[in-house]
Formats: C-alpha cells, structure tokens, sequence
C-alpha cells in the first residue's frame, strides 16, 4: 500500500488553522466542559462529604486540566489548549458549577500553561513528558490564583502542600492520562484528518511497508 | 426583575471584573458590606429567579466548604472563616446572578463585532456550543447500545467510573466523527475563505452596557477601598 506522506509530513510544523483544525479544538472544548461540569458535582459532593482533605484536596484538580492537553496534542496549534480549555470552563460554567464565571479565568490560566509547554517546545514535540509538563503548568498556573481567592488564610506550608497535589494531579491525570486519550483518539481513526492522526496513520502506514519488505 | 436589556459583553465583564475585588476581602464585616454593594449594583438585572436561586446556591456551597477548610487549618480562627466565606462569596455572587442573563449564540455575535475576536474562531465556537443538546441524545444512544452488548451501568461503584469512561470516550469519538463532516461542509459553503463576513445579528452597545460596565469596575475597586 503506498501512501504519498513524503510531500507534508506530519512531523512539519503545522500551518495555519484550517476549519478542521477550529472545529476539532472547540469540539474537544464543548465535549470536556460537560465532563468538568460532572466533575464539579462530584467535587461539590466531595468537599461536603470530606472537609478535613486540606492540601490534599489539591490531586483533586488534574481532571480540569484534560481538555487542553488533548487538544493541544491533537490539534498541533498555537492557542489550541487555550482555545479548548477557556470554551471547556465556559460550558461548564453555563451548565452551572459553585464557582460562577470565575471558571472563565482558571480554564484561560490553565490553557495558557499547557500552552506554554507547548510552545517551549516549538510545537514540533508532542510526547508524554511535553504533556505532563502542560499538565503540571497548567496545575502551577491554576494554584497561584486559587493563593489569592481561596487559600488567602492558609499557611505557607498548607499552600505549597496544595501546590504540590495539584502538579502531581495534573502531571498524571491531566498530562498523562490526557496523552493516553490523544493516543486513542488517533487510534479510533476519528481524527485521521489532524496532525496526531495522520502521524498515527503514518506509522501504520510505515509498519505495513516494513512487513511488505519482510515477506 | 426588569426590563433594562444589556448585552453579552458588559454582562460577561460586570460578572468577571469582581474577581479582582474578591483579592482584597479579609475581614467578615467588610465583607458583608461589600456583599450588600454587590448585590444591590448588580441584582436588579436578574430575571429569572429560580435559576438564579439555584446557582446561588452552588456559590454558598463552596462559600462554605472553603470557610471550613479555612476554619480546620487556620487554628480554628471563626473570623478568619467567615472573611473567607465572604471572599468566595463576592467572587461568586456575579455569575450566579449575571450568568444566565447571556445568550450564547448573542455572546458571539459580539465577541467578533464588537470586540474583532477572530471570526472564525468565534464561529467555531458557537457551533461547537450548539452541539451541546446533540451531545445528550448521542449519550442516551451509546448508553442504549453498551446496555444492549451486556455493559451496562449495573454494579459497583468502580464498574459504574469505568462504564462511564467507556461511554465518555465512545461520546468523543463520534463527536469528532461529526466534526469532519461538519468542517466539509462548512468549507464547501465558503467558511475558510469568506473575506467579506455578514453576521446574522447585530451587535449593539446600549448606555445600559457602559452604567453596566462602570458597576463592574466599581466591584473591582470597592473591597480595596474599604481595606
């Protein structure tokens, strides 16, 4: 089978946003804002059940932090993450969470730190690791606001315990996890038409080369 | 309730812009007075009052989860708990009472007009937005189909976390599927490379949305007076 990949190749960087590319990302968005909204019931019901959590309320947040990553992986883009995280907060702010339109701001510093991650990276590398370092940044970006509004009161030592729950939530829940949901997105074929997908088609496509020349 | 009609964009700053004076909310009795403020400056707006009641209560929720938390772990000080709630409170109170008052599909129409936000962008947004009712009746789908191939939600509490991923993950996938033909067909209607755009709304700015987005601003700054 031959496939012609050798004029744009997946592993180019990416060029301009293409509708695909845009309706993907904010697809991405809508669909994790109705998971975040589930999250934060779950979360409401949590934090009734169980005060006394404290710092380690914080490997509570990895959850909020997917959309970006996935989206950022996938969709191979400068301001994808942000793009899909702030739409994925908006949603499950319209549907209603206990934190009101502030979730506008925590989904847009979140989407900038897997951004960043990203973008240290020139776009050109999107392994585990570049998604956990998205995930603890977007976890890193998320805490320092949360300092001012919520744990204004807490110790230094209460504050940096809750820091470091969150990166490790979201270093494995939010980085690797949502690398894991990359991987199966561009398994499933679904998104043969992004950049995450034709590389996995590529690879397939390279597997069954190689077996050609093995028989 | 009133008829004062204010549009998407000064609603969505008058709701955020009270963030910047939740910071400076410490104390229980300034707090209650900033709260009274807020609530008078923006409460006149709301229209529809359960909705409003319910998402009202959501904010006490975690109003008092965090002056809990902050009771357990700062030496069992009840002022300090109360400014805290106060706090969240203040950040919380404009979205439940704003919130409901924005139109998606309006909220875009202004975002690229008024704003110049990236038109496409805008637009695949509130397409994506449009999708949320869809996404409800694929889930009863996929939920019909695991049922019918024996996977279905019955059993523990971890048999039911993982069914939901499945289900989660399957929802994705055929939300993706869709998009790609949605894209096609917004790209053999001229999506990708329309230069003159036509919006189906206008988007105005009324003197309601500068009295609106002066009130916001007074939010902002009013908790940093009293401190």
């Amino acid at each position: 089978m031959s496939t012609d990949t050798s004029i744009h190749p997946a592993s180019a960087a990416a060029a301009s946003w293409r509708t695909i590319d845009l309706m993907t990302a904010t697809v991405i968005g809508v669909a994790f804002g109705v998971a975040y909204w589930g999250w934060s019931s779950a979360y409401t019901a949590l934090d009734a059940a169980a005060p006394a959590l404290g710092p380690a309320k914080g490997l509570l947040g990895g959850p909020w932090l997917i959309a970006g990553v996935v989206a950022g992986l996938v969709v191979r883009r400068p301001g994808a993450a942000v793009l899909a995280e702030t739409l994925a907060a908006a949603v499950s702010g319209i549907m209603g969470t206990q934190w009101g339109s502030s979730v506008l701001l925590s989904g847009l510093l979140q989407g900038l730190g897997v951004e960043l991650a990203l973008a240290f990276f020139l776009y050109r590398s999107f392994r585990v690791w570049v998604a956990a370092l998205g995930g603890a940044l977007a976890a890193a970006f998320e805490t320092l606001y949360e300092w001012d509004i919520y744990w204004q009161a807490m110790s230094t030592t209460w504050k940096l315990g809750y820091l470091g729950c969150f990166v490790v939530s979201g270093v494995l829940v939010a980085g690797v996890g949502g690398w894991a949901i990359a991987r199966a997105l561009a398994a499933s074929g679904a998104i043969d038409a992004l950049p995450a997908g034709r590389e996995a088609a590529e690879d397939r496509a390279g597997r069954e080369a190689a077996d050609d020349r093995a028989e | 309730m009133s008829r004062v009609r204010c549009g998407p964009l000064s609603l969505l700053a008058a709701s955020l812009l009270p963030i910047i004076g939740a910071v400076a909310v410490h104390e229980a009795r300034e707090g209650a007075l900033a709260l009274l403020v807020e609530v008078l400056a923006l409460g006149w707006l709301v229209r529809d009052l359960r909705a409003t009641a319910v998402r009202l209560l959501f904010g006490m929720v975690a109003a008092l989860g965090i002056a809990v938390s902050t009771w357990l772990y700062s030496g069992h000080d009840l002022a300090e708990a109360a400014g805290a709630a106060c706090r969240i409170l203040y950040l919380v109170l404009p979205g439940a009472l704003l919130l409901g008052l924005i139109r998606p599909s309006e909220l875009g129409d202004h975002l690229a007009q008024r704003l110049r936000l990236p038109a496409r962008g805008v637009v695949a947004s509130t397409a994506a937005l449009q999708r949320l009712d869809a996404l409800g009746e694929d889930w009863q789908t996929i939920q019909r189909a695991r049922r019918a191939r024996g996977l279905g939600m019955a059993g523990g509490p971890v048999r039911r976390v993982r069914e939901s991923a499945g289900s989660a993950f399957a929802l994705l996938v055929v939300s993706l599927r869709r998009t790609g033909s949605m894209a096609v067909a917004m790209d053999a209607r001229g999506f990708a490379t329309a230069t003159d755009r036509t919006w189906a709304e206008a988007a105005p700015w009324r003197g309601s949305d500068t009295a609106l987005l002066l009130i916001g601003f007074a939010l902002a700054l009013f908790p940093w007076l009293l401190d």
